[in-house]
């Protein structure tokens, strides 16, 4: 608990990070009518995919900020030689970037449907596809600036790397929410929560103890 | 206990150091000496634990509890310096008298930056805070990497201070600095030469 403490500590009192990601969200979905068309009848169609896919790259461009501050004072460091275990600081790192960037947008995503004219049974299925979809994102993105943090160029790398693994999510998410709700798509964004909560902490661990070894 | 026996280093297909023998007992301090480059850091990361990629052995009593201060010393900007020593203590202890971290901030001379972020404060300030970490850790196995620079002389004693106290309780100092250290000038040494 106190780990994660000391993150939303750190956040709450530079939240630049966490806002510049939100506002790049809105300001997106804010210009797209403005630049394509305000007609609601074609905004309609287009609404849950693009603020899924505004979603991801929100997650993606809040990636790495926490975790690079941790590696360049050194905390990185310590964090890896201490009595905690290296998956639950990592699983940290995960939650903290979920709670700087996923949660954020999924308060802020019923704004955003109305923005683009989405039906309001649509926006339900689209929070639930956003519950069980924003913290796999944030834990890929975790993973990822964890592979890519003390690397040079280590922010053009980031998005290269890790956005491929996202595409499963994306597409889950997103058939999810404009099927209405079909099980098989839930099921199977369930099923991947579950895989990446079980499995990517640890994989976290093994990529953290190269980062600080370099 | 710390015990290092015929370890050897490449990284980046160069020699680092190579066949290092050294042993240091409870009490005991030993200065790493070595030219920029020489390897020191990576010495230091394989003794804590960061890095495993040599041969040889590192061998330590066990229950020894090793305590790393490298060049990047973990201290975050956005914390206080009481909240990061509380930090920094919490990864390896498990009780903490609340007093007892300001004390150890006022010891080495950080009071009226107290509620501060860190971010406010001079390098040297912010090697304070980490150095403050010394006085109330239980870690046995102190590994110092250039923790004596950047600090000014009222700064160098406190910490000399403090690190003799540990030896004296039959702690391990290994440390390393290209200033001469009066009160170790008697301290074994482990020079690394660069290697071919």
């Amino acid at each position: 608990m106190m780990l994660l403490r000391r993150e939303l500590k750190i956040m709450l009192r530079s939240p630049a990070g966490a806002i510049q990601s939100l506002m790049f969200a809105v300001m997106v979905i804010a210009l797209f009518p403005l630049a394509i068309t305000p007609d609601p009848s074609q905004l309609e169609p287009l609404g849950v995919g693009l603020i899924w896919v505004v979603t991801l790259l929100a997650c993606l461009l809040a990636a790495d900020k926490s975790l690079l501050s941790d590696y360049a004072d050194g905390s990185l460091e310590q964090m890896v030689l201490s009595d905690y275990p290296l998956w639950w600081v990592c699983l940290v790192k995960s939650i903290a970037h979920w709670v700087s960037c996923g949660l954020p947008l999924l308060l802020m995503a019923p704004l955003l449907a109305a923005m683009l004219a989405m039906p309001s049974e649509r926006v339900v299925w689209l929070m639930a596809s956003l519950i069980l979809g924003s913290p796999i994102l944030s834990l890929f993105c975790t993973l990822g600036a964890m592979l890519t943090v003390g690397l040079n160029q280590s922010s053009a790398l980031l998005p290269i790397l890790i956005a491929p693994f996202l595409v499963p999510t994306l597409i889950l998410g997103t058939q999810w929410a404009t099927t209405g709700g079909e099980a098989f798509y839930g099921y199977m964004l369930a099923a991947l929560l579950c895989l990446s909560l079980v499995t990517l902490p640890f994989a976290m661990a093994v990529v953290a103890k190269i980062a600080v070894s370099r | 206990m710390l015990q290092i026996e015929s370890l050897s280093c490449f990284r980046q297909d160069r020699h680092l150091f190579k066949d290092l023998n050294a042993k240091v007992l409870p009490g005991q301090a030993l200065q790493i000496v070595g030219e920029n480059g020489s390897g020191k850091t990576t010495l230091f990361k394989i003794l804590a634990g960061l890095f495993e990629e040599y041969e040889g052995r590192v061998i330590t009593s066990d229950a020894a509890q090793v305590l790393y201060l490298g060049h990047r010393y973990g201290v975050n900007d956005q914390l206080t310096p009481i909240e990061n020593l509380k930090f920094l203590l919490q990864l390896n202890e498990n009780q903490l008298a609340p007093d007892a971290l300001e004390a150890a901030l006022v010891r080495f001379q950080l009071r009226a930056e107290l509620d501060e972020p860190c971010a406010s404060l001079s390098e040297g300030q912010k090697k304070r805070v980490a150095l403050a970490r010394l006085i109330l850790t239980s870690a046995r196995i102190w590994l110092l990497d250039e923790a004596f620079s950047a600090l000014d002389a009222p700064g160098r004693a406190v910490l000399s201070e403090v690190c003799q106290a540990h030896m004296a309780c039959g702690g391990i100092l290994i440390f390393s600095s290209h200033q001469a250290i009066p009160e170790f000038a008697s301290a074994a040494q482990l020079r690394l030469e660069a290697g071919s």
